[in-house]
């Protein structure tokens, strides 16, 4: 109940420091609008009036895009921007000030910050589901939706695990501004159904970095072609990573040597 | 029965290992594929104890471990040997009653959010420390009391002066009521009116509320106006624990006798005052001599005689050479001997 109240103090903070500059609050809607459409393009490209690519059509491609644009919301609106600054907390010896809190370090620093802004991921999400749908001819049973939720989760706690592992490696060799970088680079191949990824792609993409997990699989649960077994395998996968990246964060914590004043 | 402790430290030691390269770019580059490590030692075997409501200085030179002592003290670095008890808790293991009943205000890194006005860092921290709604205003007005927080914690903390920040983070850090408040340096950099005006405000509260209060600071008026007790850490050793006055008693068993002479009388007799001790400033008008404490009635009888004394004082000296003195002397038995700080 507690953290309950702390997660909404936190998120109407990050509303707050939005709201601050005005100018800007304005503007990263318009960047998070005109991003959000042009990232269809290429999409369009390659997909569009073509026959099947590793048995994706265009239609259920663009299911694949509208993950990818949710959970590309997600990363960017709720995890990325606390995370990033626990990479600056730890350079600069401010980490103390998480520290001293009696609240668990890693929930403060991982809800510190939100982007408001982009929610208009999920908006244009859901439009993309909506058009991809309207194309196929028929709407996701309610099953499906549940599973596809179900699958979302799951997709959520890898994310979040592979960033709080990537953040804990702040705390042995301090800068990690370009493992950030990888990773966002890496996460962009999600855009893609995971079997358009062949040999060694498709096995780092599977099992390294799990991309299929965050995007494919849930998509492949709205168009209700995932297989049970594959979904049981992913929410076991995703509890596995969270678990472990809670365990790496604690290590990480007690290396924590502090900057000096 | 004598109350348990506040803190209460055992011979804590605290080794970092820490990367060690050559100036250039080629020892960078070689630091790249090989990295010679060493290991330092920011806190050697110290042991002492502070009861509740007890205000003590951390005195030592750059890099003596005192920040490091803090630290351990505060939970913030484990100690690689050595018990450490605060508040009744082991620090490292970072309970919520233990984290609850602390604070840690550094004057050189801040908590308050930097594009936001304090208050909502005030309001953070509320929910973080689960303070009621009604103590939580009523801490506030009080520290709003000693502190004038009102016309500041409203305006974006990129706002405001370094002294109006400083208050802030002291508000930010207290208003969970910690009964054991540790300070690293909260004067650093501020302009003499707002040192004191925090100083003054440490001392209020720490009467008010009888928390326990340690500090380090470079500014030695700091120490000398909140701490009756001091601890001199040097290369991470205890080098002193007990009362100021000792210590500069210990130090600099000297006095310094001050005399401003009548401004119409003769001037200063160089060869009479050089007689009674060392010289540590002369004028027209203005004479200090430092002279051993055995030999103040002396001198003082004998500048009367020979002078036409306007008026006249005997102080220590200050502490910044007390200071100076006892960190030039490392090694030096004087200083360290069990003899001077005794402790119950």
């Amino acid at each position: 109940m507690r953290y309950v109240r702390l997660f909404g103090t936190q998120l109407r903070r990050s509303l707050a420091l939005a709201l601050q500059y005005r100018l800007d609050f304005v503007t990263s809607g318009l960047v998070s609008i005109v991003w959000s459409v042009i990232s269809i393009v290429p999409l369009y490209v390659a997909f569009h009036g073509r026959p099947a690519v590793g048995g994706w059509s265009y239609e259920s491609a663009l299911v694949v895009f509208g993950w990818f644009t949710l959970l590309k919301g997600v990363l960017e609106g709720a995890v990325n921007p606390s995370l990033v600054q626990v990479v600056d907390h730890i350079r600069m010896g401010t980490l103390d000030f998480v520290l001293l809190k009696p609240a668990d370090a890693q929930f403060l620093v991982s809800t510190a910050r939100f982007e408001p802004w982009k929610i208009v991921d999920l908006g244009v999400a859901i439009a993309i589901f909506g058009y991809a749908f309207a194309r196929l001819g028929h709407p996701p049973s309610a099953a499906a939706v549940a599973l596809a939720f179900a699958m979302l989760c799951a997709a959520v706690a890898v994310l979040y695990s592979v960033w709080i592992l990537v953040v804990a490696a702040a705390f042995w060799v301090v800068r990690v501004d370009n493992l950030v970088y990888l990773f966002d680079s890496v996460f962009d191949f999600a855009r893609w159904p995971s079997s358009v990824f062949k040999g060694a792609f498709s096995i780092l993409f599977t099992f390294v970095i799990p991309l299929a997990l965050m995007t494919t699989f849930p998509a492949q649960a709205l168009l209700g072609t995932l297989a049970p077994g594959t979904a049981i395998a992913a929410v076991v996968a995703s509890l596995l990573a969270a678990i472990g990246a809670r365990r790496v964060w604690l290590r990480a914590l007690a290396h924590y040597t502090s900057a000096s004043s | 029965m004598a109350q348990p402790p506040a803190i209460e430290v055992r011979s804590l030691s605290k080794v970092f290992r820490v990367h060690e390269r050559a100036p250039g770019l080629r020892a960078a580059v070689a630091s790249l594929f090989r990295r010679t490590y060493k290991e330092v030692t920011a806190v050697d075997d110290l042991s002492l104890s502070i009861a509740p409501g007890e205000r003590v200085g951390f005195l030592g030179p750059n890099g003596a471990g005192k920040t490091t002592t803090l630290k351990v003290l505060a939970g913030l670095i484990h100690p690689t040997s050595g018990h450490v008890r605060v508040a009744g808790h082991v620090p490292q293991r970072r309970e919520t009653a233990f984290l609850e009943s602390i604070a840690l205000v550094m004057g050189q890194k801040q908590q308050l959010l930097w594009d936001l006005p304090p208050v909502e860092t005030f309001a953070l921290n509320r929910a973080i420390y689960d303070v009621p709604q009604d103590v939580f205003a009523q801490r506030l007005a009080e520290l709003d009391d000693l502190l004038g927080l009102r016309a500041v914690s409203g305006k974006p903390t990129r706002q405001l002066s370094l002294g109006e920040r400083m208050k802030c983070e002291l508000a930010a850090a207290l208003l969970h009521g910690p009964r054991v408040l540790f300070l690293d340096e909260p004067t650093i950099g501020l302009d003499v009116a707002m040192q004191l005006a925090v100083r003054e405000f440490l001392r209020a509260y720490a009467d008010r509320t009888g928390a326990t209060l340690i500090l380090t600071s470079h500014y030695m008026d700091d120490v000398v106006a909140l701490c009756p007790r001091v601890v001199v850490i040097d290369k991470g050793r205890l080098r002193y624990d007990g009362d100021l006055r000792t210590l500069s008693r210990t130090v600099r068993p000297d006095k310094r006798i001050a005399m401003r002479l009548r401004a119409d009388g003769p001037a200063p007799d160089r060869a009479a005052i050089e007689r009674l001790g060392e010289v540590v400033e002369l004028e027209a008008t203005r004479a200090v001599i430092q002279v051993p404490q055995e030999g103040v009635r002396d001198a003082i009888a004998q500048l009367f005689a020979s002078h036409d004394v306007a008026d006249l004082t005997v102080e220590d000296p200050p502490l910044e050479e007390v200071m100076r003195e006892l960190f030039a002397s490392t090694g030096d038995a004087r200083a360290a001997s069990p003899g001077d700080g005794p402790r119950a």
